[in-house]
């Protein structure tokens, strides 16, 4: 019962700040509504007891994610949105097909096994047992990703250091 | 709902809410008057108990500046964006005061529900981090909806400085999680009994003096004040707000300070434990709200001590100083815990005495590199 309540409440939140995220013309209230949306997820994410799913979902949606968009947006101009041309709606047909398409070839294997099964065996996502996975079988997997991610890292700084020109004082910053 | 889980819920979280509440109005009294005191002033003296003549050194002033606060009118600006001006001082309280729930602080009447204290979740000290992280987005907001170039750059200070340093402080508290193998906060905090406490071996202290910092970085504490440096940019992101949303955003800012010195207290400085423990256990909440305060009179001793960094100066040490020697830290704090597996005597002196001289080597010599990158400052716009 609480957590049909929750799961509702925690849905409509999630529902009602991607569609104000999808509708904005403020790019700033939008970016709002879809950490809102983000914050909803890690709820639900929450009530699955998956709790550091929940965690990570803050930390790096809405912690590192939020504030990246935030600030591509700070450097775009007219952040408000008001007096600039509409947005293109043609073809939002085709849109709408595109996207229940996808909507349903993700749920695919979902909708096959309708009514869905009880769980074979409850499952325990709890952070102990994730650890011992990423640090037992997945360990090269772990150390592989965390290679490429600090490759990208350097990669990126490299990009945006750019090339340096011979008389140079001062950053552009 | 159930009724009982309604009430249990509201026991446990509701005199988190009223003793830091209390705690703040004590806060902002003793930092008025230690200050005062550093500068060679008197501070706050006169307000006492009301309509009588006691004064108790001022103590009264808190609760009259609370209720100046609410009195005061509330000024949006014109160009505005009046929503978010009104949100951001609560998304600025809300992360603080949710954060307060994975303190393992156990208070006597709070013992018989046990399943709903928040701090037993086995990921609390990743959900510490992840809502901490979310007060960045409320200084951003006001900083935004002010629509003030200097709140914008206070704002825009702020989330370059919070991003920063959050790095720091989460590599340093890894360490301690490494070594109890666990991130729920009762369990980190029970591995430290009996003064076992994780700031008395060399990676830990080196791993607490970075997440101090760090910490103060995080809460825009002086030195790093730079988001409301108040002579350089009026006062950062909330430059325009008065009244009782600018009592908010005071009272978001101390929570968070003693959110982030109750999580070192937890993990360094052995959450409730302390003398006298088993004759009286409730003595563990008295233990962990001293330790939290004697970190708070050192950041406040601070405050009235260092002057404020430079940008570059603030972004330098960050990633130039505290990350290297942050990660280095790890790699150290590794293999003491092989070491300390070993169990021998002579195996555990010389880790000691190895990871002293590899910490303060590598400090000294990252010190010293950075010293050498450092040109005399040149003025564009003065002589």
């Amino acid at each position: 019962m609480n957590e049909q309540l929750a799961f509702w409440v925690l849905a409509a939140i999630a529902v009602l700040g991607a569609l104000v995220a999808v509708r904005k013309r403020n790019l700033i209230h939008g970016v709002f509504a879809l950490l809102v949306f983000f914050a909803g997820l890690s709820g639900l994410f929450l009530l699955l007891l998956a709790e550091f799913i929940a965690a990570v979902q803050v930390l790096v949606y809405i912690g590192a994610v939020g504030v990246l968009l935030l600030f591509a947006i700070m450097l775009t101009e007219r952040v408000a949105g008001d007096g600039g041309q509409r947005m293109t709606s043609r073809g939002w047909f085709w849109g709408l097909v595109m996207a229940v398409a996808v909507f349903v070839v993700l749920l695919l294997p979902a909708i096959q096994q309708l009514p869905s099964p009880e769980a074979a065996q409850p499952i325990k996502p709890s952070v102990e047992e994730l650890g011992k996975k990423l640090m037992d079988p997945y360990v090269v997997t772990l150390e592989v990703m965390a290679l490429l991610l600090t490759a990208a890292l350097i990669g990126a700084v490299t990009a945006a250091q750019g090339v340096r020109m011979p008389k140079e004082e001062d950053s552009p910053e | 709902m159930s009724l009982e889980l309604i009430t249990d819920i509201l026991i446990a979280t509701v005199p988190l809410m009223l003793v830091f509440a209390t705690l703040f109005a004590f806060t902002t009294w003793l930092e008025r008057k230690a200050l005062a005191r550093i500068q060679n002033r008197i501070g706050p003296n006169k307000v006492g108990i009301p309509c009588t003549r006691i004064s108790l050194f001022g103590l009264g002033q808190p609760a009259a500046d609370g209720i100046k606060m609410l009195f005061k009118e509330d000024i949006v600006p014109r160009g505005a964006d009046r929503l978010f001006h009104l949100l951001a001082p609560i998304l600025a309280l809300i992360p603080a005061m949710l954060v307060l729930c994975f303190l393992p602080l156990e208070f006597p009447w709070t013992k018989s529900l046990l399943p709903v204290q928040a701090f037993l979740l086995d990921g609390a000290v990743i959900f510490f981090f992840a809502i901490t992280g979310l007060n960045t987005l409320a200084v951003f907001m006001a900083g935004w909806a002010s629509r003030n170039k200097y709140s914008l750059l206070g704002g825009m200070r702020a989330v370059a400085q919070m991003v920063s340093y959050e790095i720091p402080l989460v590599l340093s508290a890894v360490i301690v999680v490494m070594m109890v193998g666990s991130l729920n906060a009762a369990v980190i905090a029970d591995a430290q009994t009996g003064f076992n406490w994780f700031v008395f071996s060399p990676w830990g202290f080196a791993a607490f003096v970075i997440f101090f910092i760090a910490a103060l970085a995080e809460t825009n504490r002086s030195p790093f004040d730079l988001p409301e440096a108040e002579s350089e940019i009026i006062a950062g992101y909330f430059t325009e707000y008065s009244g009782f949303k600018f009592a908010l955003f005071f009272l978001g800012e101390y929570i968070a300070m003693f959110a982030i010195s109750g999580l070192a207290v937890t993990l360094f400085l052995g959450g409730g434990d302390g003398p006298g423990l088993a004759a009286a256990p409730w003595l563990s909440v008295v233990w962990f709200l001293a330790k939290i305060f004697a970190l708070i009179a050192v950041m406040i001793w601070l405050r009235g001590t260092l002057p404020r960094l430079r940008v570059d100066q603030l972004m330098g040490f960050a990633w130039k100083f505290m990350l290297p020697l942050s990660i280095l830290n790890i790699l150290v704090a590794g293999f003491a815990w092989h070491a300390q597996q070993q169990g021998s005597t002579t195996i555990t002196v010389i880790t000691w005495v190895a990871s002293i001289a590899i910490l303060y080597g590598t400090a000294s010599g990252l010190n010293q590199l950075n010293r050498g990158s450092a040109r005399p400052r040149k003025y564009k716009y003065a002589e």
